[in-house]
């Protein structure tokens, strides 16, 4: 089931407001562009849940605005709403029902935006910026789990401005997935813990890093029998790590694997390696994608251990990116992540949303 | 704070010792913090002490670092690992080891001893120093390096790095000419109970027996066995071992041997024969950190199996691990819970320390930046990577920072620069009414 029908539909062109096909390489794969793109990097996007009708998607940035655009059939983009933090935007989530989009800041609080009536409230408030936001839902509870540059991973029932539960980490959250029972945290200083949700959050384990430098994006996978068994870890040098929590045998089934560098096979010129932004599971196929600070976006079989697809250069890097409920459509945003500091950063540089078609490209290699 | 006062009273012995002295009240604060559990307001300092390390641009970089970890020194009395003070000392002496404005002042001087009296090997460190030119004018380099001397028994040494500062002319020479006499005159009060003390060894048979004696002898009877020389405890007695209490250690001058062997050093030389032709190979400062079961980091640990080079040479790179596989427990939640007032966050106090980043070590930082300054040369056949992102911006501190925080932080200054002038703007134009946007 297709979103964008034939080749031919909006797949092609993805081009400017005059028609013309653009020589600049801001969108070389030739893809959707999201209209009324937000002014400044996009930190995060989520598609909305399967309980909803259509495709919504949430993005926020760090203009300190999170943007709701309608993601039609035909792949045109219509932007919705709109709702302002009063600091660059990190991180957003949907509620499992689609009516409210939970929305994470470096004001250190965090907001619940009722879609149908428009309207926010603030239902979280941390020391420090919250960089992660998940809606937990769980057969007893429902809450809303943020984790901060605090040190604090907290839990909060949006009725109440006291968190449910506030669990402490041993350094700041950089990147964090649920998948009820399972959450996974990756903290500062090479930090990972895995926490159990099951009747209340509890820390399940702390697990030593199997990557050797920062890390940067984590996503939760799950087996054949849609429970979460594992998950992808990304790190600041081109490496992903492909963990599972009980592996019949660790040492063969753990692995991992570099992406996002430049001249693999030349051995003449030193090897440029991008820090991985963010990895994104498809909810069908279970294959996953990266995007990099290399402008790239790389689409992987995991259990076949290949690459299924390479994405042509964007001249900006890659920030976001997700896959919506059916696995159809694969967004992905191009914009400046600071890799290399303040000097590298232009103002002026727009920003953009891209949306593919990603039913074919993500089927795996060997289907088992 | 009648709590707090016993607090101190109960820890004292943690509490390292500063060389200015510690404020009463800053020490009780800090134990209050720590005993409160109050992590946040620390936490809070220390990243705004971090985020300033990164986004200075002014002219006097060295005074953040120095402001930083002088905070640190007062707020964690005990030092250790939740401080990170070791580490940002190591940063801080080799990120401006090139410096040659900052060779002579007073403050990065201060850091370099407090670095060295860290590291395992202060008498390298100093060596170091003397070869650079960093501290050769200043007092402070000559007295700690004497003390360190003194501490060792070598009280000729001591005496000659004293002649030697004075010969520089180091500031200010008054204080200077105070601590020589000081050492003299202990050199002399040693001289003489130890010639009465030579009499008493004779009769002793190799045992403890210090019991009259207020020193330390038994350590010193066993050298006479040949078998342990007296291994100087040097950094447990750290800043009470002073010039003021030199009598501690009985080195008895008289047997030419125990003289010139006084500290048995497994990794090291006697220091008194190549003291000269050292001084060319310290290029890059010694490696600070005192780990123990650690391997020596060495250069070759992060490098893959080269291929062969064009000029056909292969080397062989040695393995970094040992080649058995050492036994690893299964199950790696941390211990169960026992109450313990060791917060939950800082559950690494007790877990192993691994290897160090080779990127930390300070011979590999600073090899690192003179590869860069020399813009890099080509190496024969190695597959060279590039990371693509501002490492030394994330990682100048003693924590790492993630791109996200730079931004943020960036992004903070700038909006509080914003209101400040929104703020002054207000006052200038009304100031009758004030205005808060």
């Amino acid at each position: 089931m297709s979103l964008f029908g034939t080749n031919t539909g909006f797949g092609s062109g993805g081009t400017g407001v005059f028609g013309t096909t653009t020589t600049d390489s801001h969108n070389p794969m030739k893809d959707v562009e999201v209209t009324s793109p937000p002014d400044d990097s996009i930190s995060c996007l989520a598609f909305s849940p399967p309980t909803m009708p259509g495709n919504f998607l949430i993005g926020g940035s760090w203009a300190n605005d999170v943007r709701c655009w309608e993601v039609q059939d035909n792949g045109q983009t219509v932007p919705k709403a709109q709702q302002m933090h009063t600091g660059p935007v990190l991180d957003v989530c949907w509620s499992d029902d689609g009516s409210k989009v939970f929305t994470a800041s470096c004001d250190k609080t965090a907001k619940m935006w009722d879609l149908n009536s428009n309207q926010t409230i603030q239902i979280a408030q941390h020391e420090g910026p919250i960089r992660t936001i998940h809606w937990i839902k769980a057969p007893n509870y429902s809450c809303v789990m943020t984790g901060s540059w605090d040190k604090t991973l907290k839990f909060w029932d949006t009725r109440s401005p006291n968190p449910m539960m506030s669990l402490q980490m041993p350094e700041r959250c950089y990147c964090a997935d649920v998948v009820y029972p399972m959450a996974v945290v990756a903290t500062a200083e090479r930090g990972l813990i895995v926490y159990q949700l099951e009747n209340q959050p509890s820390e399940f384990r702390r697990i030593e890093s199997p990557l050797k430098h920062q890390h940067r994006c984590v996503a939760i996978f799950k087996d054949k029998q849609s429970k979460p068994t594992g998950f992808a870890l990304g790190s600041i040098e081109g490496r992903v790590a492909i963990h599972y929590i009980n592996p019949p045998n660790p040492a063969k089934d753990n692995f991992t694997f570099k992406c996002h560098r430049s001249n693999g096979t030349n051995t003449a010129t030193p090897q440029d390696i991008y820090a991985v932004n963010a990895i994104s599971f498809h909810p069908v196929h279970g294959t996953l994608a990266t995007v990099g600070s290399d402008g790239r976006f790389s689409f992987w079989d995991k259990d076949a251990r290949t690459k299924l697809k390479t994405s042509e250069q964007l001249d900006q890097p890659i920030t976001a990116c997700c896959f919506n409920n059916n696995g159809n459509i694969f967004a992905y945003a191009s914009s400046y992540d600071w890799s290399k500091g303040h000097e590298y950063y232009n103002p002026q540089k727009k920003n953009y949303i891209f949306l593919r078609n990603a039913a074919e490209e993500l089927k795996p290699r060997n289907k088992k | 704070m009648a709590e707090c006062d016993a607090e101190w009273e109960l820890c004292k012995e943690n509490i390292q010792p500063l060389r200015q002295g510690r404020s009463v009240s800053a020490l009780h604060q800090a134990l209050c913090q720590q005993q409160e559990g109050n992590h946040t307001a620390l936490n809070q300092q220390k990243q705004a002490f971090e985020s300033e390390l990164r986004l200075y641009d002014g002219d006097d970089p060295l005074d953040v670092w120095f402001r930083y970890i002088k905070w640190t020194k007062q707020t964690y009395p005990q030092g250790g690992k939740e401080s990170n003070l070791s580490l940002l000392l190591e940063r801080a002496v080799t990120r401006f080891t090139a410096d040659k404005k900052y060779h002579n002042d007073v403050r990065y001087i201060e850091l370099w001893i407090d670095f060295a009296e860290g590291s395992p090997e202060p008498m390298d460190v100093y060596r170091y120093m003397q070869a650079q030119g960093i501290g050769t004018m200043q007092a402070a380099l000559y007295i700690a390096w004497s003390e360190e001397y003194e501490k060792r028994g070598n009280i000729k040494m001591a005496d000659s790095v004293f002649q030697d500062g004075i010969k520089c002319g180091a500031e200010p020479v008054e204080k200077l000419q105070v601590f020589h006499r000081a050492l003299q005159a202990r050199a002399c009060r040693q001289m003489m109970t130890s010639m009465t003390d030579q009499q008493n060894d004779d009769d002793d048979d190799d045992e403890d027996e210090g019991s009259s004696e207020p020193q330390r002898s038994s350590l010193a009877e066993l050298k006479a066995k040949g078998k342990k020389k007296p291994v100087v405890p040097i950094n447990r007695a750290n800043a009470s071992i002073g010039y003021a209490r030199g009598l501690q250690f009985k080195q008895p001058l008289g047997p030419k041997q125990n003289s010139r062997l006084m500290i048995f050093d497994e990794n090291k030389v006697p220091e008194s024969e190549p003291q000269e032709p050292k001084f060319e190979i310290w290029t890059a400062p010694p490696t600070a950190r005192a780990k123990e079961n650690e391997q020596k980091p060495e250069k070759w640990t992060n490098v893959k199996m080269p291929l062969k080079s064009r000029s056909g040479l292969s080397v062989a790179v040695p393995p970094p691990k040992p080649s058995f596989q050492p036994f690893v427990e299964e199950d790696d939640q941390p211990p169960a819970v026992t109450p313990c007032k060791i917060n939950p966050a800082v559950n690494s106090v007790l877990s192993a320390r691994k290897p160090c980043r080779p990127e930390q070590t300070p011979l590999k930082m600073l090899q690192e930046r003179q590869q860069m300054m020399q813009l890099q040369t080509q190496e024969d056949g190695k597959i060279r990577e590039q990371s693509m992102y501002c490492k030394e911006l994330l990682f100048s501190g003693a924590t790492e920072f993630c791109f996200e925080e730079l931004r943020a932080e960036r992004y903070r200054q700038k909006w509080a620069r914003k209101l400040q002038t929104q703020s002054s703007a207000a006052d200038d134009e009304k100031p009758v009414e004030s205005s808060e946007k």
